[in-house]
C-alpha cells in the first residue's frame, strides 16, 4: 500500500500542537512509518513540494502572506485538518479582534510601522474550507492519534462532540459549579482535555472551545447571578477561544 | 565582489526564521530574518486580572509553558509579597526539571542531533533510529513529570501565584523513580557521547549571562551573573538591557547598553560556564572523564551543555521526589495589591524576563517579557559573522549548511521570541 503523504504546516502559534505530533513518543515510529512525513519544517528539513494526502495545520491566520500561504496549502491537500485553538478560533491572539492593532503595534514595538499584521487574528476555516477540526489548546495527543488511525481506516475519528460536563460526571468530579458557585465553562466547552481543571478543583477556562449548540447566554446568566459582572463574563470567554465563543455567544464582538 | 546567499525557512527549529548573508569586500554581515507574525501579548494582557497571566504567558510557547508559568506567578508573589512554602518551592522545582527534559531530549535528540549524522530529520536513516529513539524515551518522563504535577505537558493547569491548585502526594511521585533514576543513568553515559561530536573550532572573546543560585544550580531563584565578573539583583537587571527593532525581524532585540552597547549569550552554555561548581560530584567526575573543558569557550557546543543539564535534571528530580513531604496545602493565602516587579527564571534556552506592574485591584498596567532567544539573536548574529569571516572562501552551499547548524546550536525558540 502507498503511504499517504502527510505535512504539517504552521501559522501564528505557539508550535504547541505540532509539538503534540513529536509527544505522542510510544506511536511516532508507527505514525512515520504508516505516513510518508513529507513536509514538517520543525522536526525535518524536507522541501515543500508536490501534494498532500493530509495537511496537519497549526495557527491562526494574522498576516497577509498567511492568506496566501492557507490557500496554496489547501490546493495542495486532499483532506485539510486544522489542529489546535489558534487554527480553529483564532487562538488567544484573536484578542486583537476587539481592540485597535494600530495601538497593539505601537505598545510592542518602538517602529510599529515596520510590522505587517492583519488587524484580526482568524481561523483557518475563514479563509479556505476545512474537513476536520481538532480543537484544543494544546491538542490531546490520544484524539491526534485517534484522528490520524481514522484517517488510515477512513472511518469518521471517534472523538467526542459533548461537553465537559459529561467527562466531568463520568469521572465523579463534584460539579464546581452547582457545588462552589464556581465560574467553570465546563457545560459551554468541549469534551477532551480529560477534566484537567476541575480535578484540580479549578474551574474550566475553555481550552477546547465552545461545544456545539452551547447554550452560551444561560451560562453567562447563572454567573451573573453568582455574583459576576457583564464584564467579568466576557473576559471568562476572552481567553484562547475568544472568537469562537463570542460568535456561539449572541453573535461577534457583542454581549 | 559581493555575494549573497540567504535560507528562506530554516527546519528543525522552532518557528519561522531564515537568514541572510552578505560578503561584500572581504566583510561578511549575517542576518538572521524573523518572520514569525507577532501576538502581542504584552498588548492583550494589559487590563487582564493577575490569575490570568500565568496561563496567558505560557500560550507564547508549546515548548516551554512552564519557564513563563514560573516567570509570571514569581514576579506576582515578589509584587504581592507572597512567601512561598519549601515544599511548593521544590515542587516547582521539580515542574521545571520536567520541562528541561523534555526540551533538552527533544533539541539534542530530534533536532540538533540529525547535524552530526548527516541526516534530514530524526526519522529519516536507519542508522539514526536507535538515537531517536532514547531521546524520545527521555522526553516522554519529562512530559510525565509535568503531567504529574501539572495535568498535562503543554500549557499546564496547575501552576498559580501562591503554588499549586492541587499537588500529587508522594506516593503518586514516587511511582516515577524507577523510571527515573534508569535515565538519569543513562543521560550521564550520553554525556560522553555528546562530548565525541565533531566541533568547528570557534573560540573567541564572548559575554555570557544567567542566573547563579547562592547554593543550587539556577532555576527560579538567584542574581544575575556575567563571565566578565558583574552580578547584580534580578530586580535591577532592566536598568542594563536595552531592547530594540531591526527591520528584517518581528522579534526585538536586546542587548547590554552600560559600557558600550554589546550582545550576550543565554542558555544551557552560560549556565554552565557560570555555575558548573554546583553540580553534584558524579556530574562533575563524568565532565571530567569526557575531557570537557569548562568554561566552554566554544559556542556552539551547546549539545554538551545540554546534555550534562539533562542528566541533571534527572538527577535533581530524584533527589526532589526522595525528600518530598506532601504540605499541609497546596497555596499560599494572600491579597492582591498595587505594585511592580521584575522576575527572571532559567528557562531551557536561558533567563526568561518578566516585568510586570499591578494595580489596586489586581489587574495588569503594564507588561514587558523578554523571553532567552530575543536576547541570543544579536549574539547569534555575531557570531555567524565571525564564522563567515573565518571561512569565506568556501563555496555558498557549504555555508549555507554550517550557518544551518551554528544557529541550531543555540535552540532558538523563535515564536518566544516574536510573542
Amino acid at each position: 500500500m502507498k503511504r499517504p503523504w502527510i505535512g504539517v504546516f504552521k501559522f501564528t502559534s505557539c508550535d504547541g500542537c505540532q509539538l503534540s505530533v513529536l509527544n505522542m513518543e510510544d506511536e511516532l515510529p508507527d505514525f512515520v512509518s504508516l505516513f510518508q512525513v513529507a513536509y514538517f519544517r520543525e522536526a525535518g528539513d524536507m522541501p515543500l513540494r508536490g501534494r498532500f494526502d493530509i495537511a496537519l495545520v497549526e495557527g491562526s491566520v494574522s498576516t497577509g502572506w498567511q492568506k496566501a500561504q492557507i490557500i496554496e496549502v489547501r490546493e495542495r491537500t486532499r483532506h485539510l485538518v486544522t489542529i489546535g485553538a489558534c487554527a480553529a478560533a483564532g487562538g488567544l491572539q484573536a484578542l486583537r479582534n476587539w481592540a485597535d492593532i494600530e495601538d497593539y503595534k505601537r505598545l510592542v514595538y518602538p517602529s510599529p510601522d515596520m510590522i505587517e499584521t492583519l488587524p484580526c487574528s482568524t481561523p483557518v476555516s475563514d479563509h479556505v474550507y476545512v474537513d476536520y477540526e481538532l480543537w484544543g489548546c494544546p491538542v490531546n495527543c490520544d484524539e491526534l492519534s485517534e484522528m490520524l488511525g481514522s484517517f488510515l481506516l477512513d472511518r469518521k475519528p471517534g472523538i467526542p462532540a459533548y461537553s465537559l460536563c459529561m467527562e466531568c460526571k463520568r469521572k465523579g468530579v463534584p460539579c464546581l459549579l452547582v457545588a462552589k458557585s464556581e465560574p467553570c465553562l465546563g457545560p459551554v466547552t468541549r469534551a477532551g482535555c480529560g477534566v484537567l481543571c476541575p480535578s484540580m478543583e479549578r474551574p474550566c477556562y475553555g481550552c477546547f472551545g465552545p461545544k456545539e449548540g452551547a447554550n452560551i447566554g444561560s451560562l453567562l446568566e447563572a454567573f451573573r447571578n453568582a455574583g459576576f459582572s457583564s464584564h467579568e463574563c466576557v473576559l471568562l470567554l476572552d481567553k484562547m477561544n475568544t472568537y469562537a465563543f463570542r460568535e456561539a455567544g449572541t453573535g461577534e464582538g457583542r454581549f | 565582489m559581493k555575494r549573497v546567499f540567504s535560507i528562506g525557512y530554516l527546519s528543525r527549529v522552532e518557528g519561522e526564521a531564515g537568514i541572510t548573508a552578505e560578503i561584500l569586500d572581504g566583510k561578511a554581515v549575517v542576518r538572521a530574518r524573523v518572520f514569525e507574525a507577532p501576538r502581542f501579548f504584552e498588548a492583550f494582557l494589559r487590563g487582564r486580572h493577575f490569575s490570568d497571566v500565568a496561563d496567558f504567558t505560557a500560550r507564547i510557547c508549546g515548548i516551554c509553558p512552564v519557564a513563563y508559568q514560573m516567570s509570571s506567578v514569581h514576579a506576582m508573589e515578589s509584587i504581592f509579597g507572597v512567601e512561598v512554602e519549601e515544599p511548593i518551592r521544590q515542587l516547582r522545582r521539580l515542574l521545571y526539571c520536567g520541562e528541561w527534559i523534555e526540551s533538552h531530549s527533544l533539541h539534542i535528540y530530534m533536532l540538533q542531533g540529525p547535524d552530526f549524522y548527516g541526516c534530514e530529520s530524526a526519522w529519516s536513516d536507519r542508522q539514526y533510529l536507535p538515537l531517536a529513539r532514547r531521546g524520545l524515551s527521555f522526553k516522554k518522563l519529562g512530559n510525565q513529570i509535568m503531567t504529574i504535577l501539572g495535568g498535562r505537558p503543554i500549557h499546564p493547569v496547575s501552576v498559580k501565584a501562591g503554588g499549586f491548585f492541587k499537588i500529587p502526594d508522594k506516593k503518586t511521585l514516587s511511582g516515577l523513580l524507577p523510571d527515573i533514576e534508569r535515565a538519569y543513568e543513562q543521560t550521564l553515559e550520553a554525556v560522553s557521547w555528546a562530548a565525541s561530536l565533531p566541533f568547528n573550532d570557534n573560540d573567541w572573546d564572548w559575554e555570557c549571562l544567567s542566573l547563579r543560585g547562592p547554593n543550587e544550580y539556577p532555576m527560579n531563584y538567584g542574581n544575575v551573573s556575567s563571565n566578565k565578573g558583574a552580578e547584580k539583583p534580578m530586580a535591577d537587571f532592566l536598568e542594563d538591557v536595552r531592547e530594540y527593532q531591526v527591520a528584517y525581524s518581528t522579534a526585538l532585540h536586546a542587548e547590554i547598553k552600560t559600557e558600550g552597547p554589546r550582545p550576550y549569550l543565554v542558555g544551557p552554555v552560560a549556565r554552565l560556564n557560570l555555575n558548573h561548581d554546583l553540580l553534584p560530584p558524579e556530574i562533575k567526575a563524568a565532565i571530567r572523564q569526557c575531557g570537557i573543558r569548562l568554561p566552554m569557550t566554544n559556542t556552539h557546543m551547546g549539545i554538551i551543555a545540554r546534555s550534562i543539564e539533562l542528566a541533571y535534571a534527572f538527577h535533581e528530580a530524584v533527589r526532589i521526589i526522595k525528600t518530598y513531604e506532601m504540605p499541609g496545602r497546596p497555596s499560599a493565602c494572600f491579597e492582591p495589591r498595587a505594585g511592580q516587579a521584575v522576575w527572571i527564571t532559567e528557562a531551557p534556552r536561558g533567563m526568561l524576563i518578566h516585568h510586570y506592574e499591578i494595580d489596586g485591584e489586581g489587574l495588569v498596567k503594564r507588561c514587558a517579557i523578554i523571553p532567552p532567544t530575543s536576547q541570543n539573536l544579536g549574539h547569534m548574529e555575531k557570531d555567524l559573522n565571525h564564522f563567515m569571516q573565518m571561512h569565506m572562501g568556501e563555496p555558498a552551499n557549504v555555508l549555507r549548511k554550517e550557518c544551518e547548524k551554528i544557529i541550531r546550536s543555540y535552540d532558538p525558540c523563535i515564536s518566544c521570541s516574536v510573542h
